[in-house]
């Protein structure tokens, strides 16, 4: 069998794995990045869940049903009538499996560019040292002084119910619809499920969500989690709280679902059922049991602050960690062990990663809420800014919903914003960058904001705080 | 107004401190609780902390100076800039001062930002010795590598004290106050005891099965790896009340026998050796000897050992064999009459029966108070413990 040596070989080509690949690259290791993702003609696909069927292509089809949305009910306050707005789903996917071909094809230059041996397979890892590869051309071994793992996480699935992804379907065929579900069910509504729900009920079907927690978003500060209810919930779908679906029956052309509710048991009768309630670490075949390597309970990889494994040379990284399971902190700790691996100072600061659900309006974070703030007994001031007060906002035609800012009382240390309104994704950038700089709220209320903009409502948060907004 | 920074009342049992490090400089913005000064003492190092906020104006007493209970070490006033914001609150502009107060707060933490923390971290630069010199109190790149520099620069002029002492081939560097301390007890030890040493081999075979098959489960249950140590402790204990002399001291021309056995574990820390102490060990379990003894361990390499932890003991075990040593002479720690060496744990052939066995031994030693301690105790005492260590269900039968 055909053995190649590397300082580091990266199993997983997500935004951790290629990342870390590339970082190891830029920083003169020799990196070889294993990947076993293939598209429909068997060729490999780099870029993991984010590219393939995370990320970026539900972005194409919140974007594409966004502009369907606007035509069909908020153009017409803008001066613009359309005769007729037709929707061509066929056209929509496959604009976005354009974008997602484009972006993994993109992840293979990048790859290429900076001298990362790409290998298209199925790693297992046999020791501290040695990954073995099945691939279709002929098995490999790859050895190593450091293996990275980074393969990511799976949808969770139900006890109970087995996805057939037709009618029991999962996040990644919930991107490939070939029609609109007249009736879309939708058990979670955690990101996903609403991410999803937005998509296909802009585009006209009726979507109901069950979700077993009683709060709407308890995730979320309390102030946004308040507001987004009373706005996204009068879109057009349904969230039923405290609802536990206990059992569904596959028909011959829809799926009944019994659900446990606080009025007690009901069934609805839907199209299609969506099941959105949580991802699990993806560890099939790297042989880790066999190896000794820790998992927790539920099958995350155990790593310390250094994201080390319990076996020495063994790093993990992204969502087969559990956290946040977020693309840009799975990137973030690739560079941090690839740095580490260079003797460097690998850095990550979980307490400034951004949080965002592209509903619209957009909901976005970063730092701890209002409620754990209280919960740690932080001393805390708050401020906050509605997109109301905005010319930008007004001339958009987009005035729902607020930017919140929390600071340290006594230090007015900015420790968290929370913004749910239109482009929200974006404007929590400035929040990070003042939060990982240890900034105050006073810094960036003496910071100047273009006019008009969106971000003057980070200014007049930030004011606000010290009791001087000027335009509300 | 001006404040001193004092010295505290140091216990009964510290007669004087010396100035070890000034952390903060004269001139330097400082906060109330901030440590300023680093005062080592023969038993530990006292961190003193800011009376008040403000700046420095004077300090009295330069590093390496003697110092005692009480004295004045330096002065502080309080800060013009406190001053200037209390003029501005009497001001009707309410929202000028509110800014203020603001920009003040802001002030009091030094800021960084992610590429600075990464250069600290992997320059390992205390950040309290940074100055900040970018806007509203933030550390720049160029501030960490100014302290970095400085840190250099003071290690190279440390191993470069006085100078003009100094040929091609010594280098004269004044003892700290605990080594200093060290060396007196020790040459105080061998001048007015009768010292011997006895030594003994043991077989670790037993212990090393014990170790092997529960320490898992005892990490598991107790928090806290299980060590040699903790057997030595319990075995000494045993040997202890066999021959209570071994847990007395000389005064006078008295022999004072202590009734509770405080057990020393010699342990050696950055600053020189410390030995703290576990209370009434004969009163504790294998598990809770083995914690104390790590959770002292740990304090010692801090420097955070307080007074209490370091006085009281009434016999020493001290373990060489961390370091690899083979055999030692362990000097006995005043008042104490004996004190019990550890040593490397090492494969030697030795013969069982008529047979030539592998096993893991280790030679013990133990130093003891001839004045008060004969010769034949001395043997007793060690093949008690040597008797416990092999075969160590004796623990549990008291025999």
């Amino acid at each position: 069998m055909k053995k190649s040596n590397f300082d580091v070989v990266v199993i997983g080509a997500g935004p951790a794995g290629y990342v870390c690949a590339i970082r190891c690259a830029q920083l003169g290791l020799t990196v070889a990045c294993v990947d076993a993702w293939s598209d429909k003609n068997n060729k490999p696909s780099p870029g993991g869940t984010c590219l393939n069927v995370g990320c970026i292509p539900s972005k194409a089809l919140l974007d594409s049903s966004h502009h369907y949305s606007f035509l069909t009910n908020y153009a017409a306050v803008h001066g613009i009538t359309t005769k007729e707005c037709d929707i061509d789903i066929a056209k929509m996917l496959q604009r976005k499996n354009k974008i997602v071909k484009t972006l993994t094809t993109g992840v293979k230059g990048l790859l290429k560019k900076n001298k990362v041996t790409f290998v298209h397979g199925i790693a297992s890892i046999k020791s501290a040292k040695e990954v073995h590869i099945t691939k279709s051309d002929g098995d490999q071994v790859l050895v190593a002084e450091s293996i990275v793992i980074a393969t990511g996480s799976k949808p969770l699935e139900l006890g109970f119910l087995s996805v057939d992804q037709k009618q029991i379907i999962d996040s990644s065929a919930a991107l490939e619809l070939g029609k609109v579900p007249g009736h879309l069910g939708v058990i979670g509504a955690g990101v996903i499920g609403l991410e999803m729900a937005s998509v296909w009920s802009r585009l006209g079907a009726k979507v109901t969500i069950w979700e077993a927690e009683d709060q709407f978003l308890p995730m979320v500060d309390k102030d946004v989690a308040k507001q987004a209810s009373k706005i996204i919930l009068s879109q057009g779908f349904d969230v039923q709280l405290n609802s536990k679906v206990q059992a569904v029956i596959k028909n011959k052309k829809s799926v009944t679902v019994t659900v446990l509710g606080a009025e007690g048991e009901s069934q609805t009768e839907v199209d299609c059922l969506l099941v959105a309630i949580g991802r699990v670490a993806n560890t099939e075949n790297l042989g880790l049991s066999d190896l000794g390597l820790a998992q927790d309970s539920r099958g995350f990889v155990e790593v310390d602050a250094q994201w080390k494994t319990n076996i020495e040379g063994i790093y993990a990284i992204g969502d087969v960690i559990g956290g946040a399971m977020l693309a840009h902190k799975g990137s973030e700790e690739g560079v941090a062990v690839a740095e580490q691996l260079t003797n460097q100072h690998g850095h990550v600061n979980y307490a400034a990663i951004p949080w965002i659900i592209y509903t619209w309006p957009e909901i976005a974070w970063v730092g701890d809420t209002e409620q754990q703030l209280q919960i740690d007994n932080v001393d805390y001031k708050t401020g906050s800014f509605p997109f109301t007060a905005l010319g930008r906002a007004r001339a958009m035609g987009d005035t729902e919903g607020m930017i919140k800012f929390i600071a340290d009382a006594n230090t007015d240390r900015l420790l968290s914003v929370h913004i749910i309104g239109p482009s929200a994704s974006e404007l929590i950038a400035e929040a990070v960058v003042a939060i990982e700089s240890e900034l105050t709220a006073a810094d960036l209320a003496r910071t100047i904001h273009g006019h008009p903009t969106l971000a003057e409502g980070m200014h007049e948060a930030a004011l606000d705080l010290d009791g001087r907004a000027i335009h509300y | 107004m001006n404040i001193d920074i004092k010295i505290p009342e140091f216990s009964e049992s510290i007669s004087e401190g010396t100035v070890s490090t000034w952390i903060r400089k004269v001139g330097d913005h400082v906060d109330e609780g901030e440590t300023l000064v680093e005062i080592e003492t023969d038993k530990v190092v006292l961190e003193i902390p800011s009376p008040a906020t403000g700046v420095i104006e004077k300090i009295i007493k330069d590093e390496n100076e003697i110092v005692n209970s009480h004295e004045v070490i330096g002065q502080l006033s309080e800060s013009s800039q406190n001053i200037a914001q209390n003029n501005q609150l009497d001001s009707d502009d309410k929202g000028v001062v509110s800014e203020n107060n603001a920009n003040n707060k802001s002030d009091n933490y030094k800021k960084t930002g992610p590429s600075v923390r990464k250069l600290i971290e992997e320059k390992n630069v205390d950040i309290a010795s940074i100055s900040a010199t970018g806007k509203n109190n933030r550390i720049t790149k160029q501030d960490v590598l100014v302290a970095y520099s400085k840190d250099q620069q003071s290690n190279l002029s440390q191993s470069s004290i006085d100078v003009a002492n100094r040929n091609n081939e010594i280098e004269r560097v004044p003892m700290s106050g605990l080594r200093k301390k060290i060396s007196d007890r020790l040459v105080a030890a061998q001048q007015e005891y009768a010292m011997l040493t006895t030594f003994n081999e043991v077989n670790m075979s037993q212990i090393l099965s014990i170790r092997s098959k529960n320490k898992d489960k005892f990490l598991e249950q107790h928090g806290v790896k299980l060590g040699f140590m903790s057997f030595f402790v319990l075995a000494a204990i045993e040997a202890l009340k066999e021959y209570p002399v071994y847990n007395a001291s000389v005064e006078g021309s008295d022999i004072v026998y202590h009734r509770y056995i405080n057990v020393g574990i010699a342990v050696s820390a950055e600053r020189g050796l410390v030995v703290p102490v576990v209370r009434n060990a004969d009163a504790k379990s294998l598990s809770s000897i083995e914690l104390e003894i790590n959770k002292l361990a740990a304090k010692a390499r801090e420097n955070k050992l307080s007074i209490d932890e370091l006085t009281g003991g009434t016999f020493t075990i001290t373990n060489g064999g961390v370091f690899g040593s083979m055999l030692s002479t362990p000097i006995i720690n005043p008042p104490q009459s004996a004190i019990l060496g550890m040593h490397a744990i090492e494969k030697r052939p030795i013969v069982e029966g008529d047979e030539i066995k592998i096993a893991p031994m280790m030679y013990m030693a133990l130093s003891y108070d001839h004045r008060i301690i004969d010769g034949r105790e001395a043997v007793l005492f060690l093949s008690h413990v040597k008797r416990i260590i092999e075969d160590p269900i004796q623990l549990l039968l008291h025999l």
